[in-house]
């Protein structure tokens, strides 16, 4: 695939940006410009992922946050999903539920995850338990909204071809909402995060946020920094993994040619 | 042979019932096409939801070969004006939809498509997406995936509507080759007296809400003609379009004097 020069430009620009922030923050420390206690020269964060590798911590901590990121999205991707399809086919049960849904959904969960401390433990089931919960508002939202809106026409259509309302479901609800559970990957893969590392803050003995918490206390900037870079690297990766899901999901939307 | 005697049709409003159909009497035998033209918001969708199952008569039965009609049958199939393709599915797939609904297998379904698809001059069009057609081969892939079904009577609701002229008038020239040579029924419910014209046997023009025959017209030409455009240009043409527009004519002025 050729590269266009405008194409190039940008990506030199963005390595520029980069070089600037690296060395200007080496520098502003170094020489007393930027405080210490605030902020972190790259050799310094080098210095700390090396410390915390050393001591053996920096593998597992990242192991933990990954697992309990990857199993609340999992999971909690998976019981929106199903939750936002199913709830529409049963007005009755919807209409007796949504408010309590859309109440709790409405609670900052920053508050909540205590209570899923005392639950569930200062372990990982905890961790997860908090991403669950964020990420299952973060898919059910707008799959259960997709759900209500669907197209009638196409409904009728395949009634009148004599489809019975399993077929309904899995021929034209579970497509339909396709578009919106991609919605709800691409919000909940940094929500999922969150709640791991919101879990590891209020109580943890490991994981990233625990590392950070633990620097921070310590008024160890390097590590802080450190847990921040590796947070954000998981961040873009998260969001890459879930783009990279989009033509299985809504493969339609992709095959676009004349 | 597909039947209405004295259908009615209401439903409750916030100022009590409102009607739609009021005791809708009407046929259409074997190897007949009958177009059902009224102004619009007249109950014309209405009464083809009692042909397919849709909906039940408040009153009154709908048939088909003398059968009380309860819900969706396996002898009718229906065209709709909206396009009902399904986005997520290819044309062969969406050829298929019906045949699965139904469960045929896997081989039967994908043989009989890709037949139709050659019927209907959609070969090399089988992996597209429907967003990717124009509105006449959409159209024509929905007639494929109805026919796909093999039914004996079809329902048309002015599925022609969006399309534009010539696109239309081909389109409307396969569907009344396709009726005829199956000896099929055929209701098309319309709002163009030319379509009605040069596609039916029978006319049945229809009177505002709540909807009544108020006429039925023979069309002795259209099934002489060799092609709609061809029925289009035939001498009696002209007259048969003003008496059905005379018809229709009245209608809309009770309209007026109501509103």
């Amino acid at each position: 695939m050729r590269i266009s020069r405008h194409r190039l430009i940008v990506i030199a620009g963005r390595m520029l940006v980069l070089a600037a922030i690296l060395t200007g923050a080496e520098f502003g420390v170094r020489n007393g410009i930027l405080n210490r206690l605030f902020f972190s020269s790259p050799t310094e964060i080098l210095a700390a992922f090396h410390t915390q590798f050393a001591h053996g911590t920096l593998l597992p901590d990242i192991g933990m946050t990954l697992i309990e990121t990857l199993l609340g999205l999992a999971a909690g991707s998976f019981v929106g999903m199903a939750a936002g399809l199913i709830l529409p086919q049963l007005p009755a049960i919807s209409g007796m539920i949504e408010p309590y849904l859309m109440l709790l959904n409405g609670i900052p969960v920053i508050v909540i995850a205590p209570l899923f401390i005392l639950w569930l433990g200062l372990g990982i089931s905890s961790k997860i338990g908090i991403s669950l919960y964020i990420v299952f508002f973060a898919m059910f939202i707008p799959v259960y909204t997709a759900s209500l809106r669907l197209d009638r026409t196409l409904v009728n259509a395949l009634h009148v071809m004599g489809a019975n309302p399993w077929q309904i479901f899995w021929k034209i609800v579970v497509p339909s909402a396709m578009p919106s559970v991609f919605t709800g990957l691409k919000i909940s893969g940094g929500l999922a995060l969150v709640g791991a590392v919101i879990g590891e803050f209020v109580a943890s003995r490991a994981g990233l946020g625990h590392m950070i918490l633990y620097a921070s206390g310590t008024l160890d900037t390097p590590t802080l920094y450190a847990g921040i870079i590796i947070l954000a690297i998981f961040a873009v990766l998260l969001s890459l993994t879930v783009d990279a899901l989009g033509p299985i999901l809504i493969h339609w939307r992709f095959r676009d040619e004349k | 042979m597909l039947e209405s005697r004295n259908a009615n049709f209401s439903f409750p409003g916030r100022r009590g019932r409102i009607d739609v159909l009021r005791d809708v009497s009407l046929q259409c035998q074997e190897d007949e096409t009958v177009a059902l033209i009224g102004p619009s918001g007249c109950g014309k969708s209405t009464l083809l939801s009692l042909f397919n199952g849709l909906r039940t008569p408040t009153s009154g039965a709908v048939l088909i070969n003398s059968e009380v009609v309860t819900g969706p049958s396996a002898l009718v199939g229906m065209l709709f004006q909206q396009n009902t393709l399904l986005p997520w599915r290819s044309v062969i797939e969406n050829v298929e939809l019906g045949l699965e609904i139904r469960g045929e297998s896997k081989r039967s379904r994908r043989e009989k498509a890709t037949r139709l698809l050659r019927q209907y001059g959609l070969v090399g069009f089988e992996r597209r997406y429907p967003h990717t057609l124009s509105g006449g081969m959409q159209k024509r892939v929905a007639l494929a995936q109805t026919l796909a079904m093999e039914p004996r009577i079809l329902l048309l609701d002015e599925p022609f509507a969006a399309l534009d002229a010539q696109t239309r008038i081909i389109i409307e020239n396969d569907v009344v080759k396709i009726c005829r040579s199956g000896k099929r029924s055929m209701l098309l419910v319309t709002h163009d007296i030319v379509e009605a014209l040069s596609m039916a046997d029978r006319v049945v023009v229809l009177s505002r809400r709540p909807a009544m025959v108020k006429e039925v017209f023979q069309v002795p030409f259209s099934r002489n003609a060799k092609s709609v455009a061809d029925a289009q240009s035939m001498p009696e043409f002209a007259k048969y379009f003003k008496k059905i527009w005379d018809a229709l004519e009245i209608s809309i002025g009770v309209t007026e004097q109501a509103s």
